[in-house]
């Protein structure tokens, strides 16, 4: 008896998700300002979505090709309709698993289509799940290459996308190189492996971070962005540096921020992630944004200048 | 020919010590491993050799395929790397483990690890490498690198004072085996008996 109850009830449950999900296509979600909980990098503020400034995504530790990465993928293509994004910078474990060219479909070109319809651009920065082959994957813009820069489309923004699951002496060199010849205003660096994490399973590269630290300290780089463990944080400002985590684009490790960790400006570790960012002179905007369409962080950078 | 290249190897036997004495001392990344020592001197020529040989054999076997732009569909990278993997293995059909690894090698590296290992640095060097790396209970010599596990990370502090890799080759742990992975076929070229040491 209570069970034919229950499947009674379950059409109108479905048909209440239906409207509830119809709403939520139809009235795309303006980015929205919290407070950052625990000592933000500064005041929280709602991107200011002006003309003229660089509009991007962050996306890391997404290729599974299982739901939560279509909806998350979901998600961006709805911010897009608010948010002109120009493009999406990869921080790696881009595919899970075989790398067929179906699984190319699957866990790439199928989830994020609205945004490559849109024309909007990928760049990619290697994960350990990643097979080498995929610098020669045409929508991810690395030309062959394992490690590269590139010049925003607008702005005075330079990305420096490093391979750190493979850092060998010639490639330390080349981002000292290329950062040292730079005269961008805003130096980010983009790699898999993070340097601070609060992450319980991998945590802080230490030894990464011994080496490609002093270079960015030295040569201004204003901000890091990486993923490799499974959730969104920002890490206080290290030697005046914000460090993002956000392998959150599919994958996720509930629970895994470690939450005695003096890291931690703020983190969210129970939904999949993207960042969305936007630069207007010395300013750089955040949202961090769940699979829910929550902004779940914000705020507000200064690039860094030299002293 | 490998008496001609042995040959080769000991006239520079001597300009080979001098850059990787100055090598490590001018490279950060090499400050917890010694330099190479002159016995292994030999076993180093030796490797470079053979990866130099290597890679001029990769190199006349991807010249043979038709002509692929660096950005590539996805069935063009899978065409290509299939083509390329099924070229080598081919020319590669005798290959043994230790073509690449010799024991003089083998214990250089263990020699290399042992050091870094025992830094004041070694727990994270080591659970860098060991982050996500499961290890195979058989590898398998000219097949493809298993998809389902992870690349292993390669700290900078044990990458510096390897012997440098050419073309398309990376080194990567399997577990606590080394491997030459031939990345742009996607091949296991060569792998060691356990060398992290416990």
């Amino acid at each position: 008896m209570r069970m034919r109850r229950t499947l009674a009830f379950f059409p109108a449950v479905l048909l209440l998700l239906a409207v509830c999900s119809l709403a939520r296509t139809a009235a795309p979600i303006p980015p929205v300002a919290v407070e950052a909980t625990q000592g933000p990098a500064a005041a929280a503020v709602t991107l200011p979505n002006q003309s003229g400034s660089l509009k991007f995504a962050v996306l890391g530790d997404f290729g599974t090709g299982k739901p939560p990465e279509y909806e998350l993928a979901a998600q961006m293509a709805k911010f897009l309709a608010a948010f002109k994004l120009e493009i999406v910078v990869l921080v790696g474990d881009n595919l899970y698993g075989s790398e067929r060219p179906q699984d190319f479909k699957l866990k790439f070109e199928d989830p994020y289509k609205p945004l490559l319809d849109a024309g909007v651009k990928f760049y990619a920065a290697l994960g350990n799940h990643d097979a080498r082959a995929q610098r020669y994957y045409e929508p991810f813009n690395m030309a062959g290459k394992l490690y590269y820069s590139f010049k925003a489309p607008k702005e005075k923004v330079r990305f420096f996308m490093l391979d750190s699951s493979y850092p060998v002496p010639e490639q330390i060199d080349w981002v000292e190189k290329e950062l040292k010849g730079s005269s961008d205003d805003w130096k980010i660096a983009v790699f898999h492996h993070p340097l601070y994490s609060s992450g319980g399973r991998h945590g802080s590269d230490l030894r990464l971070r011994e080496t490609l630290e002093p270079l960015f300290i030295k040569y201004n780089v204003s901000v890091v962005l990486t993923g490799h463990d499974h959730f969104y944080e920002r890490i206080k400002p290290q030697h005046g540096i914000v460090h993002f985590v956000v392998g959150s684009g599919g994958q996720l490790a509930d629970g895994d921020i470690d939450k005695a960790s003096n890291l931690t400006a703020k983190g969210f570790d129970t939904d999949q992630t993207f960042m969305a960012v936007e630069i207007s002179g010395d300013k750089m905007y955040f949202n961090a944004i769940s699979r829910l369409g929550q902004v779940v962080d914000s705020g507000v950078i200064e690039r860094r200048v030299p002293q | 020919m490998y008496h001609a290249q042995a040959m080769t190897h000991r006239m520079g036997l001597g300009l080979l010590s001098h850059m990787v004495l100055v090598g490590a001392l001018t490279c950060p990344y090499a400050a917890e491993s010694a330099p190479a020592r002159p016995s292994e001197d030999q076993a180093i020529a030796a490797f470079e050799a053979r990866v130099k040989e290597y890679v001029a054999l990769h190199e006349k076997l991807e010249a043979t395929l038709p002509k692929v732009s660096k950005r590539r569909t996805p069935e063009q990278v899978d065409k290509n790397q299939r083509a390329l993997g099924d070229l080598i293995k081919a020319a590669r059909h005798d290959a043994r483990p230790g073509e690449f690894f010799t024991p003089g090698m083998q214990a250089l590296v263990r020699r290399i690890l042992v050091e870094v290992l025992a830094g004041p640095d070694g727990k994270t060097v080591r659970a860098s490498i060991m982050d996500e790396n499961p290890g195979v209970p058989n590898l398998v010599l000219n097949e493809r690198y298993p998809s389902s596990i992870p690349l292993s990370t390669m700290p900078p502090q044990v990458l510096a004072p390897l012997p440098k890799l050419h073309g398309e080759l990376e080194y990567r742990f399997i577990g606590s085996r080394l491997i030459l992975l031939d990345t742009e076929a996607d091949i296991i070229l060569d792998f060691t008996e356990a060398v992290l040491p416990q």
